[in-house]
């Protein structure tokens, strides 16, 4: 009950950073943004057609109503329609499973393989695997995702290769195809995030492992194994919560939109990607402020998750 | 001190730790040799980086390892030598034959799990107890640390905590399998004076009752005076001076031992204002000079000082031991 009340606190507490975020990315859609005016009247338009236009897609309107009407727009979730004619709504509800099941096997490998190698790597630092293991992980840094990218493709999906999976596109009708689809893209997200993450688990274990109350536990004869796995780790859980959800919006914009355009896979990313270059507000619009709302509701998730694991965060 | 007839319950015997680094290897303790009879009180004092604190944890093997080594001598517990011990039966004495506590008690307790469940861990390790019957002796001890309301107090976690409980805490855990032996490495370093009072006197205490043998690592000459029968003293990793209490305060016989008795502040204005000091620095552990490592502080130095090492030798007062050329 307690922890409902403050996540409830914490929500709306995030209130006022979806207003910023909103109209921060409206002013600039406003007065930088494509005018799609031009885009939909024929050569030589008179003053008055281009006025007509301006009317029917609310240019003339004052700037706090353009923004009133955008926040009904992101209460009610109906965002109007986009510029192919079909309702955003209906555009979100095809796009965004698709790139959920995209970036989620390789989301969670990322972070659970890049977690094990670091508890590997921690555990036996300093020895043959852990030089091993990080000499892996700063290889998978160094290398460009683009470079990682067409190498998977190379190696998994040309004739020159295995030929073993489709090069690019997307097909989820059934699990075998979903599979086979999905596999390039989630090794090759896995390949340049794990070097990152298994370098960042592993500092901070590392970190973790020098503390005081470890030497207590090993000075109570506690076996180094449940040191290990239960007292270190359980004071690793903070920055390792923080670490997961932060990337989940990151993840969610950023890598949808590169995947997704390499691989030719019509998510969310690639949706988002193609309202940008034709400059379709609706989408834009839609895009901006449901990134606004996952990154509060992360925020506040993260902040309960806290106090979960942690007795001295508190309910303020 | 080896003379002594009662069965010592630790010996230590030419004890050498030694560090690897980079710029070569450190000999943090070096031939150090000492007994601990049962029920006694013994002080390792010296300055910071002198090796008491090493030496004390080596006797549990916690320092890190690498880059840390025992390079030589033995440890025996009740005649048992647990230098050459595996790691699975040092893990064994560790918190039921010997128990440590140290120095930061605000860091020393893993801040997220409660009190109550540290001490059980320790409880179940060593002793055949349930969670459920370990919380009850957990409550039990720290209602013998004075801790009020010992029961309510099992759910707290350290930080709900002063750092004088804390402190207490550790104790009690220490106790909980009924050692022989309790290292306290300045276990009141970090209390402010009138708790390190109520702590000290919490050990004294309890040592009677649970008739245990004390090693109290200190740089706190005055905490020695009021808690140890015996004590050491410690400079640049070997033994400079070891006796009784009494004749150490009263009598000192190395340079060392007197300069640091000297330079305790005494609450008088004008003495203070005159406070004798040790000149000079400790030396460089890696460049230590071939005679007395004193040498270059000590007041009564002499040529045979600087060319050769004094070794540890019977004063012909009692037990005590001076490792001096020209003692006091």
């Amino acid at each position: 009950m307690e922890i409902l009340q403050y996540a409830l606190r914490k929500l709306l507490g995030g209130l006022p950073l979806i207003v910023g975020v909103t109209l921060v990315s409206f002013a600039l859609m406003v007065y930088f943004g494509p005018d799609m005016t031009y885009l939909l009247l024929g050569k030589n338009p008179t003053p008055e057609q281009i006025l007509e236009v301006r009317q029917q897609l609310g240019y003339d309107q004052p700037f706090l109503q353009r923004y009133l009407g955008f926040l009904r727009e992101i209460v009610t979730l109906d965002f109007g329609v986009a510029s192919t004619g079909e309702p955003v709504t209906a555009l979100l509800a095809k796009t965004i499973p698709v790139s959920l099941i995209l970036i989620l096997p390789g989301f969670i490998l990322g972070h659970v393989v890049g977690l094990l190698m670091a508890l590997a790597a921690a555990y036996w630092r300093g020895r043959w695997l852990d030089k091993l293991i990080m000499a892996v992980a700063v290889t998978g840094m160094s290398i460009s995702f683009l470079i990682v990218i067409i190498g998977f493709q190379i190696v998994l999906s040309s004739s020159d290769g295995l030929d073993l999976f489709p090069v690019r596109g997307w097909n989820s009708t059934s699990l075998g195809s979903y599979l086979t689809y999905v596999t390039v893209p989630t090794l090759a997200t896995m390949f340049v995030a794990l070097g990152y993450e298994t370098r960042f688990y592993r500092s901070i274990i590392v970190e973790e492992m020098s503390r005081d109350h470890v030497r207590t536990a090993r000075a109570f004869g506690l076996p180094e194994s449940r040191i290990f796995f239960r007292n270190i780790l359980k004071n690793c859980l903070i920055p390792i919560i923080t670490r997961i959800m932060f990337s989940i919006p990151q993840v969610a914009i950023g890598g949808a939109l590169l995947i997704e355009s390499y691989f030719g896979i019509p998510g969310v990313g690639k949706a988002t990607y193609e309202a940008i270059i034709t400059g379709d507000q609706p989408v834009l619009k839609a895009v901006v402020s449901l990134t606004a709302i996952l990154f509060v509701l992360v925020v506040v998730l993260t902040d309960i998750l806290y106090r979960a694991v942690d007795p001295r965060v508190t309910i303020e | 001190m080896a003379g002594d007839a009662a069965a010592p319950v630790l010996r230590v015997r030419d004890l050498s730790v030694e560090f690897v680094t980079e710029e070569g290897v450190i000999r943090a303790v070096d031939r150090v040799s000492f007994d601990v009879q049962p029920n006694e009180t013994l002080g390792i004092v010296g300055e910071s980086g002198c090796g008491k604190t090493v030496t004390g944890l080596s006797i549990l093997r916690l320092i890190p390892m690498p880059p840390g080594r025992i390079a030589g001598g033995s440890i025996e517990l009740n005649g048992r030598d647990l230098v050459p011990l595996p790691d699975g039966e040092i893990e064994d004495i560790r918190g039921r034959d010997i128990s440590m506590i140290f120095q930061e008690p605000m860091t020393a307790l893993n801040p997220v799990f409660t009190i109550g469940s540290q001490m059980a861990d320790v409880l179940c390790r060593h002793r055949d107890l349930t969670r459920r019957q370990a919380r009850v002796v957990a409550a039990e001890l720290l209602a013998k640390v004075n801790i009020p309301a010992p029961a309510s107090r099992l759910d707290d976690y350290p930080h709900q905590l002063s750092g004088g409980m804390r402190q207490r805490v550790m104790i009690a855990m220490a106790l909980s399998c009924n050692p022989q032996l309790l290292i306290a490495d300045e276990p009141t370093t970090a209390l402010d004076v009138t708790t390190q009072a109520q702590v000290l006197q919490q050990i004294s205490a309890l040592q009677a009752e649970f008739r245990m043998a004390v090693i109290l690592v200190t740089h706190d000459l005055g905490v020695v005076a009021e808690t140890c029968q015996r004590a050491v003293v410690m400079y640049c990793g070997s033994i400079v001076e070891a006796g009784d209490v009494a004749s150490l305060f009263s009598q000192p016989r190395h340079p060392y031992t007197a300069g640091l008795l000297a330079s305790i502040p005494r609450l008088r204005a004008e003495r203070l204002a005159e406070l004798p000091v040790i000149p000079g620095r400790v030396p460089d552990l890696l460049n230590l000079p071939a005679g007395c490592r004193f040498a270059d502080r000590c007041p009564r130095v002499q040529e045979r000082c600087r060319m050769e090492r004094p070794t540890l030798a019977g004063t012909g007062t009692g037990g005590s031991l001076v490792a001096c050329h020209y003692p006091l």
